[in-house]
C-alpha cells in the first residue's frame, strides 16, 4: 500500500514539475494579428454557441474592395483580347431562315463570327440539357443569342452585330404558366406537354384532414419572375494556348460545372480546360451556370486571340436567369381554434425557356411549401412548365421565397377570419423539436417559435 | 457607342452656327445624362456631331436682373438647389430639382437639358408653367423669347427649330415670391420618374386666392395647366376645402394615360391629391400675414 | 481628339474617340479601374468619380466633357500614411460585401462629408440614392458614414495607419 503511494506521489510530483517547466519554456505573447476580432475566440467551440449577433464582421478581402484595387472581371486584360458581342433575338418564339453575315464579316477590325451551327454540341443545361448556346434554328426567348462577333473594339462588335440580316418565321408562342398547361398551348419544345418536371409530397390523408376541418381556406397566390441584377455584369475571357488548353477567366460560382460544360459543348476533354474564378460581383445564384463561354472560346479558338464578353445591363435581364414566377393555390383546414390539420397545395412554376436549375427550384419549393408547421395531412404538386419567356433558374431560396409569400399570405387570412392574434396562430402552429415535416423528416434545434417571439419584441407588436 | 463628331461651342453664336452647318446631323450636349443614354441605346444612326454647350459662359449661372430671375440653361441641378436666391424667391423649383434622378445626375444635368428632352414627366416643367416662365431662343436669325408653354409640342418634340438653341429661361419679376409648391409621386424616392408631379402657385392677399396657376406633368403628352380649377381659384377664399376642390376639378382636366409604371386611375387620384398639397405647400410659403387672414 | 484633366491630383492626357465616355477614359486610357460599369446608364452609380468636387456619373458623360477639369477616383483617396477615414470605417463595419458598388458609395458619401461635415441619416440617404447595392444593403454603410463624419469632426487629421492601433495597443 505505501508503495503504491509512494508511486502515486511521484507522479504527483513528476506533473508539477513539468508544468512548471512548461511555464517557463513559454515563449513572450506574440501579438495577434490585428485585423482579426480577438473576443471572443476565433475558433468557435463544440457545442458552444458563439456571439456574432451584435458584433462587427470583417471581410479579408474588404479593404481591396474599398481602395478600388479588387480586380473583377471586367477589370482584366489580356494583351491582344478581341470584344465579343453576341446578337440577340430580340422575338421570343421563331425559326431562323436565312442569317447573312456577310457584310459583318467583311468589316475591318472584326476578327470571327459564330454561327449555332458551328458549335460541336449546341446545348448545355444543369439536369435537362436543353438549352442552345446560339439558337439554331429554333429561337425560344427573346434574349436568345443567334450569331456571335469578337472584334477588336466593342464598338466595333456591336456595330458588326448590328450589320448581319436575319430572317425570322414568327411561331406561335406561350407567355403564361397556366396557358402553357393548357392541352392547346404552343409546345415551346415540341412534344406533347410543356410539363418537364413535377414532384408529389404526401402524407396522412388531406381528404379525411378536410372532412375533420371546421373551416377550409382556400386561395391563389402569384409572384413575379425577379431579376438578379447583380451590380457586375456577366463576364468572361476565353484564351487558348499554343497547345490547345483552354483558360476561362469568369465571375462564375460554380467553375467545376463550368469545366464540365465547356467539355460538353467544345467536345474537349475536361483535362485540357481551367477556369479561373474571379472576384464575383454579385452571384445571387445567377452565376452559378455557364452562360456564353462556350462561344467566348470558340471565337477565340477562330480569332486567335483572347476574347472577352461583357453583357449589357439589357442582357441581364434578357439572356440570364431569373426568380420562377410561381402560381400557388393553397387550400387548408382548421379548426376553430387555429390548428391546422390539412393543407393542400398546388403550384406551377413559370420556368422560362429553358430548364435552367428549375428542378432544384421545384423540389426546394414543394418540400417547404407547407411552411415551419406542423399539419399532419398535406398534398402537395408542383409542376414547371416551359414558356417563351426569359428563362428562370436559381435564385436565393430555390423557391422557398415564393411558397412563404403563399403560407405566411394565408395564415394572415385565417387569423383574421378566425379572430385570434396572427403571431398567437403561428406560435400554435410551429414545428417543435421532434416535430416531422411533410417529407417525413424529423427536426432537432427548432427555434422558431424563439425567434418569432423575439421579433415581436423588437418590431414592437404589443404596440402596433 | 457608335461614332459621333464633337465640338465644344465657344458661346451662343459658335452653337448657333454649327447647328444651323449641321441642321438635322447635329444634337445639342449640355449635361449629357438623356443625350448619353439615348446614344447608347438609340437603334437610329449617331448624329453627324454632337455641339457641347457646356462651356458657354452666357448659358451659366443664376442671377436676379430687372426683369426678373435669369437662369442659364446649363445650370445644374445641383446649381438650383444650391442657390441662396432660388431658395429665397423661388423655393419651388429647388424642391423640384432636389427630386430629378439622384445626386450624380443632379450634378451633371441641366435645367435646360431637362425641358428641351420634353419628357412629360419632367419635374422642371411644372414649377416654371406655374410662375409664367419665359424662355430665351437664340436662332440664325437673332434672338426671340416665347412663354414657356409654348417650347413643349410634344412628347421629346419642342417648337425649336433647328439651327436653334434655348439660352435661359425667365420667371418674371413679378412672380418673384409668388407662393408656390411642388409635389412629386414617384415608385421611390430617388432615382424614380414621376408617376404624377404638380405645381401650383397663388397669391394669398386679403385672404383670397388671386392669379392661382396650377401645372401638372406625366399626366398629359406635354406638361400642362389646369385651367378650369384655376378659374374655380380665382378670388376664392383662401380654404383648405378649396385647395380640394381645385385638387378634385384639375384631375377632371388631366389626360393620364396607363402603361407599366401605373394606370391613368391611380394618376388621375394622384392629381387631386398632389394638387391640394402643392397649394397647401404654397400657402406655408406665404408671408405671414397672408396666411393670417387665410385662416 | 485629346483630353487633358487632373486625375487625383496629377495632370494625364490621352488621343481619344469623340464618343469615349469619362468612364472608358478612367478605366481603359488610364487603367484606373476603380470606377465600375454597372448598368452604364447611370442608374447604379457603380461609375461614380467626383468631378470639381461633385459627385458624377462617368458613364453619363463623355471624356471631352472633363477636359481641363479636376477628376478624384477611388484610387486617389488613401495616401502612403494610411486609409481615408471612409475606406476604413467601411472595412470595419462590413459595409462591403461583393464590393462591386464599394467605390462609388464611398466617393458618394466623400463628395457628402466634404461639404456637408455633420450630415443626417437622411442626408445620407439622398446622398446614396444613385448608388445601388445587391449584397449588404445599406444600414452598415449608412452607420459607417455617420461614424467617419463624428470622427472627422472630432480629429481633424486624417485618422492614423491601421497598423499603429495593434502597436498601441500591445506595445
Amino acid at each position: 500500500m505505501a508503495d503504491v503511494l509512494d508511486v502515486l506521489e511521484k507522479d504527483h510530483v513528476a506533473t508539477e514539475s513539468l508544468r512548471r517547466s512548461d511555464q517557463a519554456l513559454r515563449l513572450p505573447v506574440v501579438a495577434p494579428p490585428t485585423s482579426l476580432p480577438l473576443d471572443p475566440p476565433l475558433v468557435p467551440q463544440v457545442g458552444e454557441q458563439t456571439h456574432a449577433v451584435g458584433l462587427r464582421a470583417q471581410r479579408p478581402d474588404s479593404r481591396n474592395h474599398g481602395l478600388g484595387l479588387t480586380r473583377y472581371i471586367d477589370d482584366i486584360a489580356l494583351p491582344g483580347m478581341l470584344y465579343a458581342k453576341i446578337k440577340r433575338a430580340g422575338i421570343s418564339s421563331a425559326r431562323i431562315v436565312r442569317m447573312d453575315t456577310s457584310k459583318a464579316e467583311a468589316m475591318p477590325g472584326v476578327h470571327a463570327v459564330l454561327r449555332g451551327s458551328e458549335i460541336p454540341t449546341n446545348v448545355f443545361g444543369t439536369s435537362i440539357v436543353d438549352q442552345p448556346l446560339l439558337a439554331d434554328p429554333i429561337v425560344r426567348q427573346a434574349g436568345d443569342g443567334v450569331v456571335a462577333v469578337a472584334a477588336v473594339t466593342e464598338q466595333i462588335a456591336q456595330a458588326a452585330i448590328d450589320a448581319i440580316e436575319i430572317e425570322y418565321e414568327p411561331l406561335p408562342g406561350v407567355y403564361d404558366a397556366l396557358q402553357a398547361l393548357e392541352p392547346g398551348s404552343h409546345k415551346v419544345h415540341g412534344g406533347d406537354t410543356n410539363v418537364y418536371a413535377r414532384k408529389v409530397i404526401r402524407q396522412g390523408d388531406v381528404e379525411k384532414g378536410f372532412a375533420e376541418s371546421d373551416r377550409i381556406y382556400e386561395g391563389r397566390y402569384y409572384t413575379p419572375g425577379i431579376e438578379h441584377a447583380p451590380m457586375e455584369p456577366f463576364t468572361s475571357i476565353a484564351d487558348w494556348d499554343a497547345n490547345g488548353r483552354l483558360t476561362v477567366y469568369a465571375s462564375i460560382g460554380r467553375i467545376t460545372l463550368a469545366r464540365v460544360d465547356l467539355s460538353r459543348t467544345l467536345g474537349i476533354p475536361i483535362s485540357r480546360i481551367r477556369v479561373i474564378g474571379t472576384v464575383v460581383g454579385g452571384n445571387f445564384g445567377g452565376k452559378n451556370e455557364i452562360r456564353h463561354e462556350p462561344v467566348l472560346a470558340l471565337l477565340a479558338k477562330k480569332a486567335g486571340r483572347p476574347v472577352k464578353g461583357r453583357f449589357t445591363r439589357v442582357e441581364e435581364f434578357i439572356a440570364s436567369t431569373i426568380r420562377h414566377a410561381f402560381y400557388m393555390d393553397y387550400k387548408t383546414g382548421v379548426t376553430t381554434d387555429g390548428k391546422i390539420i390539412a393543407r393542400k397545395v398546388r403550384m406551377v412554376l413559370d420556368g422560362g425557356a429553358y430548364c435552367s436549375f428549375s428542378e432544384t427550384t421545384l423540389g426546394k419549393a414543394c418540400i417547404l411549401s407547407t411552411g415551419p408547421y406542423v399539419i399532419p395531412n398535406t398534398h402537395i404538386e408542383g409542376q414547371v412548365v416551359y414558356t417563351n419567356k426569359t428563362t428562370a433558374g436559381s435564385m436565393r431560396g430555390f423557391g422557398a421565397p415564393q411558397v412563404c409569400f403563399a403560407y405566411e399570405s394565408q395564415m394572415d387570412d385565417i387569423a383574421r377570419d378566425l379572430g385570434i392574434d396572427p403571431i398567437e396562430l403561428r406560435m400554435k402552429n410551429f414545428f417543435r423539436d421532434g416535430s416531422m415535416t411533410s417529407t417525413g423528416q424529423v427536426l432537432h434545434s427548432v427555434k422558431v417559435a424563439e425567434s418569432l417571439q423575439n421579433a415581436v419584441k423588437k418590431f414592437g407588436w404589443e404596440v402596433r | 457607342m457608335k461614332p459621333f463628331g464633337y465640338v465644344a461651342a465657344k458661346d451662343c453664336e459658335h452653337a448657333v452656327a454649327l447647328l444651323a452647318q449641321y441642321g438635322k446631323g447635329a444634337r445639342v450636349l449640355a449635361g449629357g445624362t438623356d443625350l448619353l443614354a439615348d446614344l447608347k441605346f438609340s437603334p437610329h444612326p449617331p448624329p453627324e456631331v454632337v455641339v457641347d454647350v457646356s462651356r458657354v459662359k452666357e448659358m451659366k449661372g443664376i442671377s436676379l436682373t430687372d426683369a426678373g430671375l435669369r437662369i442659364g440653361a446649363i445650370t445644374t441641378h445641383g446649381e438650383i438647389i444650391e442657390s441662396s436666391v432660388v431658395q429665397q424667391v423661388m423655393p419651388a423649383l429647388a424642391d423640384a430639382a432636389g427630386v430629378i434622378g439622384a445626386h450624380q445626375t443632379r450634378n451633371l444635368g441641366t435645367l435646360g437639358g431637362n425641358l428641351m428632352t420634353c419628357v412629360p414627366s419632367m419635374d422642371s416643367g411644372p414649377t416654371l408653367l406655374a410662375l409664367d416662365a419665359q424662355v430665351t431662343i437664340a436662332g440664325p436669325a437673332g434672338r426671340r423669347t416665347i412663354p414657356l408653354s409654348e417650347l413643349f409640342v410634344g412628347p421629346r418634340r419642342t417648337s425649336l427649330q433647328p439651327g436653334e438653341l434655348l439660352v435661359d429661361v425667365l420667371v418674371p419679376k413679378e412672380n418673384l415670391n409668388k407662393p408656390t409648391g411642388f409635389q412629386k409621386f414617384g415608385l421611390r424616392k430617388g432615382q424614380a420618374l414621376a408617376l404624377v408631379n404638380a405645381a401650383a402657385s397663388a397669391w394669398m392677399n386679403d385672404g383670397l386666392f388671386s392669379e392661382p396657376r396650377i401645372a401638372l406633368g406625366a399626366v398629359a403628352p406635354v406638361v400642362i395647366r389646369a385651367p378650369k380649377a384655376e378659374a374655380y381659384l380665382a378670388g376664392r377664399p383662401v380654404s383648405e376645402e378649396a385647395m380640394a376642390e381645385a385638387g378634385r376639378i384639375a384631375a377632371t382636366e388631366a389626360k393620364p394615360i396607363t402603361d407599366f409604371r401605373a394606370s391613368a386611375e391611380y394618376r388621375r387620384d394622384l392629381v387631386a391629391v398632389l394638387v391640394k398639397r402643392c397649394l397647401v405647400a404654397a400657402l406655408g410659403r406665404a408671408t405671414p400675414n397672408q396666411k393670417e387672414l387665410a385662416s | 481628339m485629346n483630353v487633358t484633366l487632373t486625375v487625383n491630383g496629377e495632370t494625364r492626357s490621352a488621343e481619344v474617340p469623340p464618343e469615349t465616355t469619362l468612364l472608358v477614359f478612367l478605366r481603359e486610357y488610364l487603367n484606373l479601374t476603380g470606377a465600375k460599369t454597372g448598368c452604364d446608364i447611370g442608374d447604379c452609380g457603380a461609375c461614380t468619380v467626383i468631378l470639381d468636387g461633385k459627385a458624377v456619373n462617368a458613364c453619363l458623360m463623355l471624356a471631352a466633357q472633363a477636359d481641363g477639369r479636376d477628376v478624384i477616383t477611388i484610387e486617389g483617396l488613401a495616401t502612403r500614411e494610411g486609409l481615408h477615414p471612409l475606406q476604413k470605417v467601411f472595412e470595419e463595419t462590413g459595409a462591403l460585401q461583393c464590393g462591386f458598388c464599394g467605390p462609388g458609395v464611398i466617393l458618394s458619401a466623400k463628395a457628402l462629408l466634404d461639404e456637408n461635415p455633420a450630415p443626417s441619416k437622411q442626408e445620407i440617404r439622398n446622398a446614396l440614392a444613385g448608388n445601388l447595392c445587391r449584397c449588404t444593403g445599406y444600414v452598415k454603410m449608412i452607420d459607417g458614414i455617420q461614424e467617419v463624419a463624428e470622427t472627422m469632426r472630432s480629429v481633424p487629421t486624417p485618422a492614423l495607419p491601421a497598423a499603429s492601433k495593434g502597436e498601441q495597443k500591445h506595445g
